[in-house]
């Protein structure tokens, strides 16, 4: 009875059943329809660019001229490493002494404000949402602006550091303190990031552990050095690797800054690149080739700051 | 070793006592437990002697030297915490080494040290795990490593053994209280559990509501509780309370149950209601005695087996439930009348409207 009775009911279930069926293979759809325009834009823009371009870095090839690219195997990166290495050198050692005092005037200056930010005060909350507004402009405008405060006779940044009354130091056009000018910038800039994961590891650390210390007679440094440092290094490893990836990338403060200049003694990796790429004889190629370099290098920093970050985790 | 003693300390948040302005005098070598409820300030007593907490009045004298507004750190104490507060980024090796190397001692010293205490607590396998990777009772040998280190003058331990299990804070305590006895260690030892307090004390300090309600040996706070607090709190269950009306040597119970009392206590108890007057009636589950012919009238409401023993749950009407202790092979149906008789040794008297213990003039 009942199974005749499914039987004479079924036509009509199935009558019933394609909306349900439609909405059941719609899922699928739709979680289709969401990804499709992600995964086009990722292809296009990020996937199809990062291996055309490692094709491009061995070919001879500008982007405005009318050839085609030629096979050239590795020139382009022979040219980089060996018979042009000079200039190219002088580029990564000013990246690499920008990314240095950079970085680690910002790991000094960031953890120094948080540990004075530690402890709440009245306004504590205020004064560290002000700290980080520098962090929260658009480097071009960063730039634009401290091309003005640098100015030596408009610019108040001397007057700030000292009192000349015949003028002080020129710093975006003097040699020795372009790069220290974009320094202190980038420091100003992103300090208060480096603060901000420190601020969360700091208040991470328990309580107990200080009782503990304390009780176990440790001095105020000796806590310092053997809880507080070793428990917030994890954090202070990540704001490392997170600085020194940008600081390779160093463009947008240098351009709207010193434009590389003067001369070239500001001229970072990433400017290099930019003026190879996009400037006079486009020479996409060799810029391609160039671009590998550069994630070539900031993967292995990466890496080995990472594994840094895992021993200090685990230990 | 050292004796501890506290001299009218007390801790005050704004108007609010957490401790009331507290005596005690902690001899050399001797382990006292503080006992109470949560928030009853024992906890707070304990940090305000090891100084992680700063006293609102009173002072702490340690070996006889005033010691309340010195740092913990030079007091020459050693405190275990009840999440044990290991260094979680260091091993275990570490941690016990730490309090010493704060202190600046030579490497060999350390490392001789650190071994000696950890053969003591036969710990020496786990040296070079982190505290992350060690079961809770190894967390704890670390804790008590660190504490131990440094032979401080006296040991403070808050709950040492409430993040363990069960089965485990046996071990433990048995550990704790071995250690206490060959190093003949000062201790002050926090706890809430009345069975820990009996089984490790040399002396019980019973607090509630921020205040001392007794202080005595086990035996005492077991046997002769101060008021109803302390009779209410130790033993579990806690001592049978049955409220009654004194008339001349005669307590009259609820539903026309008397009870007489015993005489040696009849003049203190004259004395007390004037011959006259409400009185609470305390005995321990074992003082009670089922018989067929007892003095006082109850009805069975439950029955439990503990295994050794049978607790009877018997009511005496009013709503009265009363706990007495029977041989295991006792089995009574519920609601079957029966009588008792209670151990004219083991009856204490309570004043119902002050709490406190009536105390016999001759004692029973």
């Amino acid at each position: 009875m009942s199974q005749a009775n499914a039987q004479a009911l079924s036509p009509q279930s199935a009558a019933a059943a394609p909306p349900r069926q439609r909405r059941q293979t719609s899922d699928r759809a739709i979680a289709w329809l969401f990804i499709t325009p992600t995964i086009v834009l990722l292809v296009v823009m990020n996937i199809f660019p990062l291996f055309y371009s490692l094709y491009l870095s061995f070919n001879d090839y500008s982007v405005i001229g009318s050839e085609p690219p030629k096979w050239v195997a590795l020139d382009n990166y022979e040219k980089i490493l060996t018979s042009e290495r000079q200039r190219y050198w002088h580029n990564f050692t000013v990246t690499g002494r920008y990314a240095l005092l950079s970085v680690g005037l910002q790991l000094i200056l960031g953890f120094g404000l948080a540990m004075l930010l530690r402890e709440k005060f009245r306004g504590s909350g205020l004064i560290t949402t002000l700290i980080l507004i520098p962090m929260m402009l658009s480097p071009v405008v960063v730039g634009l602006f401290w091309k003005l405060i640098f100015d030596p006779s408009k610019g108040f940044f001397n007057y700030l550091i000292y009192t000349n009354p015949r003028g002080g130091a020129e710093w975006l056009s003097d040699p020795t303190l372009g790069l220290w000018s974009i320094v202190i910038v980038d420091v100003w800039m992103w300090s208060p990031f480096v603060m901000l994961l420190c601020l969360s590891g700091l208040s991470a650390i328990p309580d107990y552990l200080y009782e503990a210390a304390a009780i176990d007679r440790a001095s105020a440094w000796f806590q310092f050095r053997r809880i507080t440092l070793p428990q917030v290094m994890p954090l202070l490893l990540i704001a490392v690797l997170f600085r020194t990836i940008e600081a390779f990338k160093a463009f947008d403060v240098v351009m709207g800054l010193t434009g590389g200049g003067p001369g070239d003694t500001t001229e970072t990796v990433a400017v290099r690149l930019y003026s190879e790429a996009f400037l006079g004889k486009f020479r996409t190629g060799e810029s391609s080739a160039l671009a590998y370099i550069v994630l070539i290098i900031i993967i292995a920093i990466s890496n080995l700051y990472i594994r840094a970050l895992n021993r200090a985790r685990e230990g | 070793m050292a004796t501890i003693e506290l001299i009218n300390v007390e801790k005050k948040f704004g108007d609010v006592h957490a401790v009331k302005p507290m005596n005690l005098t902690v001899r050399d070598g001797e382990f006292v437990v503080l006992l109470g409820p949560s928030g009853c300030g024992k906890t707070t007593t304990l940090r305000m002697i090891s100084g992680l907490e700063a006293v609102t009045g009173g002072q702490i004298l340690l070996n006889g030297r005033d010691v309340t507004w010195e740092r913990p750190s030079d007091r020459d104490i050693a405190f275990v915490f009840q999440f044990f507060a290991l260094y979680s980024h260091m091993t275990a090796r570490e941690n016990i080494a730490f309090p010493l190397q704060a202190q600046g001692e030579r490497r060999e010293v350390v490392r001789q040290r650190v071994e000696d205490v950890s053969r003591l607590l036969r710990m020496e396998h786990v040296l070079d795990v982190r505290p992350g990777a060690l079961s809770g009772g190894d967390q704890q040998r670390v804790a008590l490593a660190r504490a131990l280190v440094r032979h401080p003058a006296a040991f403070l331990m808050d709950e040492p053994l409430g993040a363990l299990d069960a089965d485990f804070r046996e071990t433990m305590r048995a550990e704790i209280k071995r250690l206490h006895i060959d190093q003949h260690a000062t201790t002050v030892y926090v706890t809430h559990d009345q069975i820990e307090a009996m089984a490790m004390g040399d002396r019980i300090v019973v607090m509630s509501d921020a205040d001392v309600q007794q202080v005595g040996t086990p035996a005492e706070v077991y046997h002769d509780p101060a008021n109803l607090f302390v009779a209410r709190f130790i033993g579990s269950p806690g001592m049978n309370l049955v409220p009654g009306r004194y008339v001349r040597g005669v307590l009259h119970l609820a539903e026309g149950a008397t009870y007489k009392v015993p005489d040696a206590w009849a003049p203190s108890l004259d004395a007390a209601t004037r011959g006259d007057g409400d009185l609470i009636l305390g005995f321990r589950p074992e003082a009670a005695t089922v018989g067929v012919d007892s003095a006082i009238p109850a009805t069975v409401y439950a029955t439990d087996l503990h295994g050794g023993y049978t607790m009877l749950h018997l009511e005496l009407g009013n709503n009265t439930i009363i706990h007495a202790r029977t041989t295991r092979e006792a089995k009574y149906a519920i609601n079957t009348p029966v009588r008792f008789d209670l151990d004219p040794a083991m009856v204490r008297f309570f004043d119902p409207a002050t709490e406190a213990a009536i105390i016999p003039e001759v004692r029973a």
